[in-house]
């Protein structure tokens, strides 16, 4: 019965598709929208406000309740939902949908579904409903072994934000950052979401926060061992590092460029700290600034073409921009006297960076001509931010709560919240891409 | 045209479950959906690996000067905030260093350059490497020979005192001297 009942749809569909293909040829002013298109929701748009979301709770205890849990948690930080809670919900949890269920309790979107588990094995489908245009936009299902748990939640999660926004999610990419215990600092590498963190076992007796390569395939990062500041390059398939600058003076790893060819650093290597460039692929340095300052944190911009990096050149440490060759140097920050640590966003539009006032830390965000600049923090100490690769979010270092430890926020300041235990103090971190090792 | 249309909506019209409008259904009375036959999505994860580390060779440890000659001639300099030059204070304290130096022929000096908690990491170690190398140069000017010194920025890393207020900023805002073996170093 069903199918036969797939067979039509498919036919149905498939004549469909042949007459829209012969149409769009012959007609194409008098073409309409295809029905299925989904208008997605502006979520940049200025009077974006955000879609209420109805999450049920999967069914399968307690794997089912666990996921839905996350789901919720990624969804509700992104900023573009807001949560309904489940108290209102007047409809089955059955995968069955009507509109008018859900319109008088303000809820745009609704998720449901179930999961099993079959010895190792979790299973879950999940049904996504759009209220608004009174249609299911999809049913999935997914599979993973039970200790992958998290990241299929987190995939939901990607494709429930992408089906309604069009954008992909960053549900599933991780933060690399340093953790100190006992006096041994290590780099760690945890999901965006603080969970299921790891200890790489690289470390030295100070090390820094690591860079990613935009394949998310290799860390770059200097480490101080046995009195010397070393920057090795890490490669998760071979699974090791590589010492590739050991010159005397002090050498600070900064970001690949977006191809991977090479990457940024300082190195006081010729008398005082200055940017310069590492080729990969000859292994050669090119000296990028010669002022006799201090000149680091060197952060390439999205396409590549334009370094912002700090520099003391005009008697306090503030933001400057060059382009990818040392030419053409422009200051960005101009209020306060010291402004560090500036980071490009993944759309090349803004720059975070760390700036004093009133005597703390705080992360702000400015477009690169210097204009609008805004302050995202405000308690405590804040430093070192990092943009998730869609944007949207920062991680960054804070001593709020007192020690040290990596925070997470959205790129607006908004939902601030730590994501690292407060036994162990944490600094340095760095948003991974999407996709990883 | 209106062939299309009409074939647009009786598809679209079978894809969704069109229930009264304005009536809860209660659940017994439906039907579930039956999952479509479409390939699961399997989601596999790589582990972090454990990573191999590099063997970097042993750096010469510090050898113990006596308490008495760290505490009365390798003393530790100061800085102003965010500041590198020598303070004119510390100029004695640079003599007797020197001076030390030429007794001791076969020491090296490592001068660690720190700073207060107050700035951001990577930039305070570019100043704690200024500070370094100022220092270094200023032991140069009184004869020291370059290659009997080496230098190592700890930045903010380092502190002495772990206090927020200025008396403790202000101690660790400085030079440090440590000594090592000349056979031991390059």
């Amino acid at each position: 019965m069903n199918a036969v009942k797939d067979r039509r749809y498919a036919v149905c569909n498939r004549l469909l598709f042949i007459i829209l293909l012969a149409l769009c040829c012959l007609l194409p002013v008098f073409l309409p929208a295809p029905a299925e298109a989904r208008v997605y929701i502006d979520i940049t748009s200025p009077g974006f406000r955000q879609i209420p979301i109805a999450i049920y709770k999967l069914s399968g205890a307690p794997a089912g309740g666990e996921i839905s849990g996350i789901i919720k948690n990624d969804l509700q930080f992104s900023g573009v939902f807001s949560y309904v809670d489940r108290d209102a919900y007047i409809e089955t949890p059955l995968p069955v949908f009507n509109p008018q269920n859900w319109s008088p309790l303000g809820v745009e979107i609704v998720v449901k579904g179930s999961v099993t588990v079959d010895g190792d094995e979790l299973s879950a489908t999940i049904y996504l409903y759009d209220v608004v245009e009174g249609k299911k936009l999809f049913q999935k299902e997914y599979r993973a072994v039970r200790k992958n748990l998290r990241p299929l939640a987190h995939t939901i999660s990607n494709d429930v934000y992408k089906a309604v926004t069009g954008e992909d999610g960053v549900f599933r990419s991780r933060i690399a950052f340093i953790g100190e215990k006992g006096g041994k600092e290590n780099i760690y590498i945890a999901d965006w979401d603080g969970k299921r963190l790891k200890n790489t076992g690289v470390g030295g007796d100070l090390i820094l926060a690591p860079h990613w390569s935009r394949n998310g395939k290799r860390l770059i990062y200097s480490a101080a061992r046995g009195r010397q500041w070393l920057i090795f390059l890490l490669d998760f398939k071979e699974k090791k590092e590589r010492l590739l600058v050991r010159s005397e003076g002090t050498n600070i790893a900064g970001d690949f460029l977006p191809d991977g060819s090479g990457f940024l650093f300082s190195s006081s290597k010729a008398g005082t700290p200055d940017i310069y460039l590492f080729d990969l692929r000859t292994l050669k340095q090119k000296r990028l600034t010669r002022w006799r300052g201090i000149e680091v944190s060197p952060s390439v911009s999205h396409d590549g073409k334009e370094v912002a990096f700090v520099s003391d050149h005009g008697g306090s440490p503030q933001v400057y921009i060059m382009n990818i060759n040392g030419s053409d140097i422009r200051r960005v920050t101009f209020s306060g006297n010291y402004n560090t640590s500036p980071v490009w966003s993944p759309r090349g539009d803004r720059i975070a960076y760390s700036g004093r006032i009133y005597g703390k830390n705080q992360i702000f965000i400015v477009n690169p001509d210097g204009a609008d600049p805004l302050q995202l923090t405000e308690r405590g100490n804040n430093e070192e931010p990092s943009f998730a690769p869609n944007g949207r979010y920062i991680t960054f270092t804070s001593d709020r709560d007192g020690r040290k430890g990596v925070y997470i926020m959205r790129a607006d300041g908004e939902a601030q919240k730590r994501i690292t235990a407060k036994d162990m103090r944490a600094f340095g971190p760095r948003w991974s891409p999407e996709k990883i090792f | 045209m209106l062939l299309l249309v009409g074939l647009t909506f009786s598809c679209a019209q079978r894809e969704i479950t069109t229930p009264e409008p304005g009536k809860v259904i209660p659940s017994e009375k439906v039907k579930a959906e039956q999952p479509r036959e479409e390939a699961p999505n399997i989601v596999g994860e790589e582990e972090v690996p454990k990573i191999e580390t590099t063997e970097i060779e042993k750096a010469p440890s510090a050898i113990k000067v006596s308490e008495k000659e760290q505490k009365d001639v390798l003393k530790d300099i100061h800085f102003d905030f965010d500041r590198y030059d020598v303070k004119d204070a510390d100029k004695p304290v640079l003599r007797a260093i020197a001076d030390w130096m030429l007794d001791n022929p076969a020491d090296r000096l490592v001068i660690e350059g720190n700073c207060d908690e107050r700035g951001t990491s990577e930039y305070n170690l570019g100043l704690g490497d200024r500070r370094a190398t100022s220092t270094k140069d200023y032991l140069i000017t009184l004869g020291v020979s370059a290659d009997r010194l080496q230098t190592v920025s700890y930045g903010e890393e380092k502190p002495l005192c772990t206090e927020s207020n200025e008396a403790c900023w202000a101690k660790n805002r400085r030079a440090h001297f440590v000594v090592l073996k000349q056979e031991a170093g390059k």
